[in-house]
């Protein structure tokens, strides 16, 4: 497999647990200093894809590269240029939060001195300060998170695995994690492999997205390669004065215009647009000519979410 | 720094910061035993003979708590495993540039550590117990070798149940299950001289019993009928149970 400028490689491979396929013959690359999103619904084989890539285990069949190193041949090689945030909570909970950065980074053979100019920068940069002397498992969950990822930045790596890095943490923290993570792309030139079935995220941080579900990629691009491939509609929300249940079908009789739904309380309908620009006035009529009276209209741009939505359904009709 | 040392300081830090009473229960229950279960008893049985030797009760005791208290410090220490599992750092060890042989490996070093250090404390609570004993190289020696194996065979011992236990209460169980009888069943607190012929075959096949006869072979040249298998028996317990630690070790699915 030609690995040149590729951080990651990935042919044709499957993992099963017993008769339940994990990973069902995937294949895609990463390439160098990219941010990777691999994102999916829970059990989708996002995890089991990285614990093949971090060869922590082995796949049934398929090859790939990491770095330029074989999964099976390399496993050493490849270990000692990444780093890996699991999904699970990991870290020496009877330790400090400095004990457990420090350590770590002893773990990985960093000097006496980098270590403490580490730790004092990713104490700050992770809000770690007032926490510094507090024992692990008197931690919030939040704060858990915060140190296992903080502790994995104690030492160097090329390319970096982050599982679900953001659950539990909120919104302020989450930003700031993933802008920190951006920078680090930039300034060290690493490559990140992030899984997550958060869509915002995804949107945010990463460079192109694999969308895995079951087992199987279902699309692979840019975020807005993705919208054009999977015809992503824009969504209007319009507040209607007047409450009725026919408005919906009114609605979906206008040419181009699906999916039109009312909401629980009848007041506002969502309606999806393939050219907003051109649909807008002849929905706007429509409601008008009726005797409908349009308070108010709200565009919603597509989103990588609503990608991932019909990425599924049409994986499912597959 | 040598991985396998970077991993063996990681191991005992933690060990340290998940059990700090440990240490302290490492000093208060020798203490109980020897100076008042020791005392009180030396007054009911005076002095205990085997093969012509003759000590204290006290002294015999005292000999036997540092090796209760090694089996008690080297099976916490094997228990790292569990924890290391349960916690995520095996999985996130594993993933870092460490292999299992190395993991293993600093984890026996630590047991034997700890056990040794476990023993180190009672021998210094028991000191003025042993005070008129002049140790030779030879009787240090033999000392040694019953404190280095029983480490290496408790370790192995809880290091094996580790791998394959899967929650705190199981682990628990076990290990209140196990140590208290193989204490009680050995010669740590009697000799096999005196103790039922049903108990006694259970007591020849606690290594234990081979660890604490050595230890007093080597200090009072008391002869025990252990011998001389126990210096064979207890390397061969030992290295039977590292082996099937390390292949547990080896099989712990991530």
């Amino acid at each position: 497999m030609a690995s040149l400028g590729y951080a990651i490689t990935v042919k044709n491979l499957t993992k099963k647990y017993g008769d339940e396929v994990a990973v069902d013959n995937i294949s895609f690359d990463v390439k160098r200093g990219e941010i990777f999103g691999f994102i999916g619904p829970n059990g989708a084989g996002k995890t089991t894809t990285i614990r093949i890539l971090t060869t922590l285990i082995p796949p049934l069949s398929g090859e790939a590269e990491v770095l330029g190193y074989n999964i099976r041949e390399d496993a050493d090689e490849i270990r000692c240029r990444i780093g890996y945030v699991q999904q699970q909570l990991s870290f020496e909970y009877y330790m400090t939060v400095k004990d457990n950065l420090d350590s770590y980074g002893l773990l990985w053979g960093v000097t006496n001195q980098q270590r403490k100019q580490r730790l004092k920068f990713l104490v700050d940069i992770f809000g770690l300060t007032d926490i510094l002397n507090k024992k692990a498992l008197e931690l919030s969950l939040g704060q858990r998170k915060r140190l296992q990822v903080a502790r994995e930045f104690m030492h160097d790596m090329e390319l970096l695995f982050l599982d679900e890095p953001a659950v539990g943490l909120d919104p302020i923290v989450k930003r700031a994690l993933l802008d920190f993570i951006r920078e680090k792309v930039k300034k060290d030139g690493i490559t990140v492999f992030f899984t997550t079935h958060i869509m915002s995220e995804a949107e945010y941080l990463c460079d192109r997205i694999a969308i895995i579900d079951k087992g199987k990629i279902l699309a692979c691009g840019a975020t807005d390669e993705l919208k054009k491939k999977f015809d992503a509609e824009t969504v209007l929300e319009l507040v209607i004065q007047e409450k009725d249940e026919n408005i919906a079908k009114l609605l979906e009789s206008v040419p181009n215009v699906n999916n039109a739904m009312l909401s629980t309380d009848g007041k506002s309908i969502r309606i999806s647009v393939k050219d907003p620009y051109s649909q807008t006035p002849k929905i706007l009529n429509a409601l008008l000519n009726e005797g409908y009276h349009v308070a108010e209209l709200h565009v919603k741009e597509p989103t990588l979410e609503d990608v991932f939505i019909r990425a599924v359904k049409r994986g499912i009709k597959k | 720094m040598n991985k396998l040392f970077r991993l063996l300081i990681r191991d005992l830090k933690s060990s340290v910061g998940l059990s700090p009473y440990l240490l302290i229960s490492q000093l208060i229950m020798p203490l109980v035993y020897i100076f008042i279960l020791g005392l009180a008893f030396t007054n009911v049985i005076g002095e205990i003979t085997i093969g012509g030797v003759a000590i204290s009760y006290v002294q015999y005791l005292a000999v036997g708590v540092v090796f209760g208290q090694l089996m008690l410090s080297a099976s916490y220490a094997g228990a790292m495993v569990f924890f290391d599992k349960r916690m995520g750092m095996l999985e996130q060890i594993l993933a870092g540039p460490f292999k299992r042989y190395e993991y293993f490996s600093s984890k026996m070093l630590s047991v034997i550590l700890q056990g040794l250090f476990g023993s180190f404390l009672v021998v210094l609570i028991a000191s003025p117990l042993l005070i008129g004993l002049r140790p030779t190289p030879t009787s240090a020696l033999y000392v040694l070798f019953s404190l280095i194996f029983a480490s290496l065979f408790f370790g192995s011992l809880s290091l094996f149940i580790s791998a394959y236990v899967k929650t705190d209460q199981t682990l628990n169980i076990i290990f209140n299950s196990i140590l208290p009888p193989l204490t009680f069943i050995s010669s740590i607190f009697y000799p096999l001289e005196a103790m039922p012929d049903p108990l006694k075959a259970i007591a020849l096949a606690n290594p234990l019993t081979y660890a604490a006869d050595i230890a007093r072979f080597g200090l009072f040249r008391m002869n025990s009928m252990t011998f001389p298998y126990a210096f064979f028996l207890l390397p061969l317990l030992s290295t039977i149970l590292f082996i099937l630690a390390m292949h547990a070790t080896y099989r712990i699915s991530l």
